[in-house]
């Protein structure tokens, strides 16, 4: 047992806590908040892979106890996980490290330029971090429920601290939602348990894996499964949840974008992973993937092509690039998987960039509206050019991080027969460039509008740095992407 | 034979709890009355999970002392229906007090509870941020 493993939740949960104890006084919360997001990536780094079994409640088949008898021994109780199991894996160290990037640098922007940190907005940020670290690393349906609905009501909160117009619209709107889309989850939740007697992910597979093809049940193990996709759908704001979700994160302060769109992210690759394990097998799991996947790519570059906001335009285009996530599973294999969830860091990595690049156009002018900005690259040329970096990498133009992940997916899409994918998958990313570019002149390159004024003259030096190290970090995956392929390739191994 | 009714009766009503839930929360115009419908879902699946852990003739999953283990296995409901299902409840109550505080401070703001007003009013955005 690895004792580590649960920390990584836990210590956001407690900073939390501390954080909302101690609002108002503004130099403790700040302390607080730098080291333990300083401190969340290293302990990522730390911890060795494993399990952790809450309670010591290990399988019987682990226990090594002696004597007991065959009754037991040959029954399915043997191998069964009694209490909620933690696995931390390649995947989960690679998902969770880079979360707590996003999260540190989120928060290292917010401190930096905010005279007086708000101990809420802080709360809500850990609590993000340990629900969606809880997500990634349980083993557990019902677990994961629970992180999924504290998720929920910590995004709305963070639509809530922001100060955009219709924030309390947006918040009952995305609740009103979550409380569809919840229980419905664990209604496929409860029927999968109804099957199989547990809510452990690793037990569930076990016994699906004999039921899938059995005509009594195979009707309910799909209803199970269209039950959960919708809850997954709901939870990663795939369509038709796309709208929402992208007006959720453009409500967001930019800071809390970037944390919300990282919850995003996570919450459908645990989903995605979960669903994988356990309904793999199903004749339909690819095509349906495949389907809500391309969906999702073309309704997200289309309506981000629409948009006079650039703050929904970033939204969308990171809601429709969360299909390639899904792609990778609907192609299947290895190597189509490893793709789709290294393009899923590379998003999170690239959309945090543009939220809090792109933020500070906010911090400027106060409008997010592309009709009326222009001529900001004199304001500040160097932020410009790197935000311009961010969009070709979000494009997936050499040699960022983003070419080589859709890259990999086409030759995956090309390897397995699906030459048509392949070239949706092209069409999107041009598609997607085009959006990009055009945005980017009318924010930098267009003369700048009469009226236009500014209310701040400068860009934080702390939002700067943020942008660059982000940037970095996007040159360095695409130059050696193996530094998260490999790992990620060695768990998805593990799983088929 | 009765008791297995009672377990058919159950399934039955949460099946209907969900389902005017749902209809509720798509076609009924005031906020509060959709958050009602919505909690009608929520409790719709609360006791579908009730009704799994149920067994006919059995016991409380709480071992006592001087009972035979084996008859206690044979005998006793399913206790992990009943340990979700309170963690779904407070999960419920949270979440509805959250939505339930978001309607008063929207009414507060647009003096009516009609969800067609409230929450289709929204203006291009972009600016005023």
């Amino acid at each position: 047992m690895n004792i580590s493993i649960p920390l990584i939740v836990i210590i956001p949960l407690i900073a939390a806590l501390f954080l909302n104890l101690f609002a108002g006084k503004n130099k403790i919360i700040k302390v607080l908040a730098f080291i333990v997001g300083l401190g969340l990536p290293i302990l990522t780094l730390t911890t060795s892979y494993g399990l952790h079994y809450f309670g010591g409640h290990q399988p019987l088949a682990l226990s090594n106890i002696a004597n007991l008898s065959t009754y037991i021994t040959n029954s399915s109780l043997y191998n069964l996980h009694p209490a909620i199991t933690y696995a931390y894996t390649p995947i989960a160290k690679v998902f969770i490290f880079a979360l707590g990037i996003v999260v540190f640098l989120s928060i290292f922007s917010y401190l930096n330029s905010e005279n007086k940190a708000s101990g809420p907005f802080l709360f809500m940020v850990f609590m993000a971090t340990a629900s969606v670290s809880a997500l990634l690393l349980s083993d557990d349906l019902f677990n994961m429920y629970v992180f999924f609905e504290i998720a929920a009501l910590i995004q709305t909160g963070i639509i809530i601290a922001s100060s955009a117009k219709d924030n309390y619209e947006t918040a009952l709107k995305y609740m009103i939602l979550s409380s569809i889309g919840g229980p419905i989850l664990l209604l496929g939740i409860t029927i999968l348990l109804a099957i199989c007697g547990s809510v452990n992910i690793t037990d569930i597979s076990l016994a699906i894996s004999n039921l899938v093809h059995t005509p009594e049940a195979s009707g309910v193990v799909l209803f199970a499964f269209s039950l959960i996709f919708f809850g997954w759908l709901y939870a990663s704001g795939l369509p038709p949840f796309n709208v929402i979700k992208s007006l959720v994160y453009s409500k967001a302060e930019p800071y809390g974008s970037s944390v919300l769109q990282a919850m995003s992210l996570i919450s459908l690759i645990a989903f995605i992973i979960a669903m994988f394990r356990i309904f793999g097998t199903l004749d339909i799991f690819k095509g349906v993937m495949i389907f809500i996947s391309i969906a999702s790519m073309i309704l997200g570059v289309s309506m981000a092509a629409m948009q006079t906001d650039f703050r929904r335009m970033i939204a969308y285009l990171s809601v429709g690039e969360l299909g390639f996530v899904g792609l990778g599973f609907g192609i299947g294999g290895n190597f189509a998987i490893t793709a789709g969830l290294f393009q899923g860091l590379n998003e999170m990595i690239v959309t945090t960039l543009l939220f809090i690049g792109l933020g500070t156009v906010v911090y400027l002018t106060n409008t997010s509206d592309t009709r009326k900005l222009g001529g900001l690259i004199g304001k500040n040329t160097f932020m410009a050019i790197m935000i311009l970096l961010g969009g070709l990498a979000m494009a997936g133009v050499p040699p960022f991080n983003g070419f080589r992940s859709k890259l990999m997916i086409v030759e995956a899409a090309l390897n397995t027969g699906f030459p048509e994918i392949a070239v949706i998958i092209i069409l999107i990313s041009i598609a997607t460039f085009f959006v990009f570019v055009k945005a980017f002149h009318s924010i930098f390159l267009k003369p700048q509008p009469r009226d236009l004024t500014f209310i701040r003259d400068s860009i934080p030096k702390s939002i700067l740095f943020t942008v660059l190290v982000l940037l970095i970090i996007c040159l360095i995956l695409g130059l050696y992407p193996e530094l998260v392929t490999n790992p990620i390739s060695q768990s998805i191994g593990g799983l088929l | 034979m009765i008791l297995l009714d009672t377990q058919l009766l159950t399934l039955f009503t949460a099946g209907a709890l969900i389902v005017i839930g749902i209809f509720a929360a798509i076609y009924i115009d005031n906020i509060i009355k959709k958050i009602v419908g919505l909690s009608f879902i929520e409790e719709g699946v609360n006791l579908f999970i009730i009704s799994l852990g149920y067994k006919s003739g059995g016991v409380i999953p709480i071992l006592l002392p001087g009972m035979n283990i084996k008859w206690f296995a044979n005998n006793s409901a399913y206790p992990l229906p009943q340990a979700l299902v309170l963690t779904s409840i407070v999960i419920g109550a949270s979440t509805l007090a959250v939505m339930l505080a978001l309607s008063m401070v929207l009414y507060k703001k647009h003096g009516s509870l009609s969800a067609s007003k409230i929450l289709n009013h929204e203006s291009d955005m972009g600016d005023e941020l």
